[in-house]
């Protein structure tokens, strides 16, 4: 058998002669296509990169914001008056919501709604977003995440804790869901508190995690931290006594100021009624409103020692001067001004002490109607006080050009003016500063050494003064009820009939009392009001008065200030029970 | 000739190695700062929420409460306080 053997070498197709150019050509072409990828690369990657590196960016990278955290708000002492802390919201779509029955019933009773409410929620599919619940327990929204529905989403949110609660409520205020500030020290110190928030880009991967910056990140600048004056044991002490004598008295209101008497600080200042900032629904403007600050009244027997220090100044009387009071009736241009209880003849200490009209009015009197309201003005009555709060009002003070002798006469002991509580409390300062009346703040003073004050009288009146101011809480005076336990006080009660429309109402009254503690060097102002007591008695000196003593007892306590009167020490030694 | 390039082909091949290894090592650090700063945010909240927490616990009136009702405690009065002052100490005006 011959074997056929394969000359592949001598294969006819190879001897056939084909044309160089073909093999030329398809070198050519193939060069050719390298050379316009080539170009095209160059393209992509030099020439017009940036379009594809924004396409590659807007594919991947996302802006995220970086929210500023809100400025704390901090008493004196560095406590927390209000602080924020993460509170997610949880959204959903109702569109393309999973509604696996048994998950909705889960997530109803962690929502803390009833699961019919829930379906009502989500009833629209035709929307794409509702809120199921805003401001909720980060575990909570952890756990509703963990129920992993389609369609349920969380955003991050802040939510605002005051943990002083309705104490502090007037004067830090509130923020609302969105965290801007509506009241109090949270509205007007908004910017500063609110900070400005930044952004970073980021490359996001498919599974949406952060895996690289693009460029610098503008950081978030977090808000300030605000330190009020305000020291949050003496606020709630103060707070705590005001409520319970606005019950006691069955009043309709109540206010009380805490002053530092040398630094011009505002250590407390509360209202009542008052309401809980955390919790606020159904509030009404009674609640809501700081009546220290915006609200006026006639300030009544207590201008009476802002009259008798002018007329010292001014040498018209000295202390011991004998004014008579008899018969305790008086007749100027017409009508008549009278004493509750007719005194004789009353040096000018009594006057005070005994808060006897016809004994300022007879002072009064002797002055020009230009020194008496200078003296108003110097303290700051009829002007605005200069602290950063919303709604702070003036008072009226008229021009004394336009005042009648009878207006002058009843300006005397404090009608025919009015003013806010807080102004009231910040003119006693011109009798606890020496003689100088000093700015009020709500701001902790860093040094309060340098405090300074505009001078209105010598210092040897203002103490005079306080000497009638302290005769006036004593035994013989119109407030003994102000009296404390180690510590002298000194004060001025006032009882005014309120005004109505027009005129006076018959049985409405404001008891009010403002004075100072210790009568030698005074370390605080304090001043009481209470609007309409009526459970009998309607008295500053009944129901003001105890307030005063009681908030002067403890501020004085808590700022560590030693009793300037000799206590009679009765510390308490019991017997050890006999054991048998 | 061919032996350089073959080192050099080596060298671009390891370098282009590396180069990967190193994105990915900075990818992974990245991804882990990130969570540590995220995780560092997380404790800085829940300091925040105990202090409220603390606060809210140490508010005045429950301390009040609690010494009266249960430790039978009552408030101080000059009466029943010795004061004693430390020589050469002076008190600041406030606090």
């Amino acid at each position: 058998m011959r074997s056929r053997s394969v000359q592949l070498s001598s294969s006819p197709l190879l001897t056939s002669k084909t044309p160089v150019w073909r093999s030329q050509l398809i070198v050519a072409t193939i060069a050719l296509a390298f050379a316009a990828l080539a170009v095209r690369a160059a393209y992509v990657q030099v020439i017009d990169n940036s379009f594809f590196k924004r396409q590659g960016e807007v594919r991947f990278a996302r802006t995220l914001e970086l929210p500023a955290n809100r400025g704390r708000i901090l008493d004196r002492n560095g406590l927390l008056l209000a602080t924020s802390v993460p509170a997610p919201s949880i959204w959903a779509n109702p569109e393309d919501m999973e509604r696996d029955p048994e998950k909705l019933r889960q997530l109803a009773r962690l929502l803390g709604v009833l699961p019919a409410d829930l379906e009502k929620k989500l009833a629209n599919e035709d929307k794409t977003f509702v809120w199921l619940k805003r401001q909720l327990d980060e575990s909570v929204a952890k756990e509703i995440l963990a129920l992993d529905i389609k369609g349920v989403y969380t955003i991050k949110e802040y939510k605002r804790l005051y943990p002083e609660g309705e104490a502090a409520a007037h004067v830090v205020g509130f923020t609302n869901v969105e965290d801007v500030g509506q009241e109090g020290m949270e509205l007007v110190f908004q910017k500063q508190l609110a900070g400005r928030s930044g952004s970073r880009r980021v490359i996001k991967d498919r599974l949406g995690r952060v895996v690289e910056d693009i460029g610098e990140a503008v950081l978030p600048v977090d808000g300030v931290d605000l330190q009020l004056s305000i020291d949050n044991k003496v606020q709630f002490f103060a707070y705590q006594k005001l409520r319970d004598a606005v019950l006691e008295h069955k009043a309709k209101a109540g206010s009380v100021v805490v002053l530092d008497a040398q630094s011009g600080e505002v250590l407390a200042l509360a209202n009542y009624p008052s309401y809980s900032p955390d919790k606020r629904v159904n509030l009404s403007g009674e609640q809501l409103r700081n009546r220290a600050l915006t609200d006026t009244f006639e300030p009544g027997s207590t201008m009476k020692p802002l009259v008798i220090s002018q007329a010292l100044e001014k040498g018209i009387v000295r202390p011991e001067s004998r004014i008579e009071t008899a018969p305790g009736r008086l007749t100027i241009s017409g009508s008549t001004i009278s004493d509750a209880h007719p005194q004789g003849t009353l040096t000018v200490s009594e006057v005070i002490q005994k808060s006897s009209n016809i004994g300022t009015v007879k002072i009064a009197m002797q002055m020009q109607p230009k020194d008496m309201w200078e003296i108003f003005t110097q303290v700051g009555f009829g002007q605005k006080p200069q602290i950063p709060f919303p709604g702070v009002v003036s008072g009226k003070l008229r021009p004394y050009k336009t005042w009648r002798p009878i207006e002058q006469a009843t300006m005397s002991y404090g009608y025919g003016l009015s003013t806010s509580l807080f102004q009231l409390a910040r003119s006693y300062t011109v009798f606890s500063h020496d003689g100088e009346v000093i700015p009020a703040s709500l701001m902790k003073i860093e040094n309060p050494s340098v405090t300074a004050g505009v001078r209105v009288m010598s210092a040897e009146h203002a103490l005079a003064v306080r000497k009638m101011l302290n005769l006036a809480a004593g035994p013989g005076g119109t407030a003994p009820k102000a009296q404390t336990v180690g510590y002298s006080v000194g004060g001025k009660t006032g009882t005014a009939h309120k005004q109505e429309g027009k005129g006076y109402a018959g049985k409405k009254y404001r008891g009010f009392f403002v004075g100072l503690a210790p009568i030698e060097r005074p370390r605080i102002v304090v001043a009481v009001m209470i609007d309409e007591p009526s459970n009998g008695r309607y008295f500053g000196g009944d129901v003001a008065a105890p307030v005063f003593s009681e908030t002067v007892q403890q501020t004085l306590r808590l700022m560590g200030v030693q009793p300037d009167m000799s206590v009679k020490p009765q510390t308490a030694v019991r017997a050890v029970e006999e054991s048998f | 000739m061919t032996r350089l390039n073959l080192v050099l082909l080596i060298a671009v091949v390891v370098s282009a190695m590396y180069l990967v290894h190193s994105q990915y090592e900075t990818r992974r650090l990245f991804v882990e700062h990130e969570k540590t700063l995220k995780e560092a945010a997380q404790l800085e909240i829940a300091l925040e929420r105990l202090t409220v927490e603390q606060r809210a616990q140490a508010t005045p009136l429950r301390v009040a409460r609690l010494a009266r009702d249960q430790l039978q405690m009552r408030n101080p009065a000059p009466g029943i306080t010795q004061y004693v002052t430390r020589p050469g100490f002076v008190r600041e005006a406030s606090q």
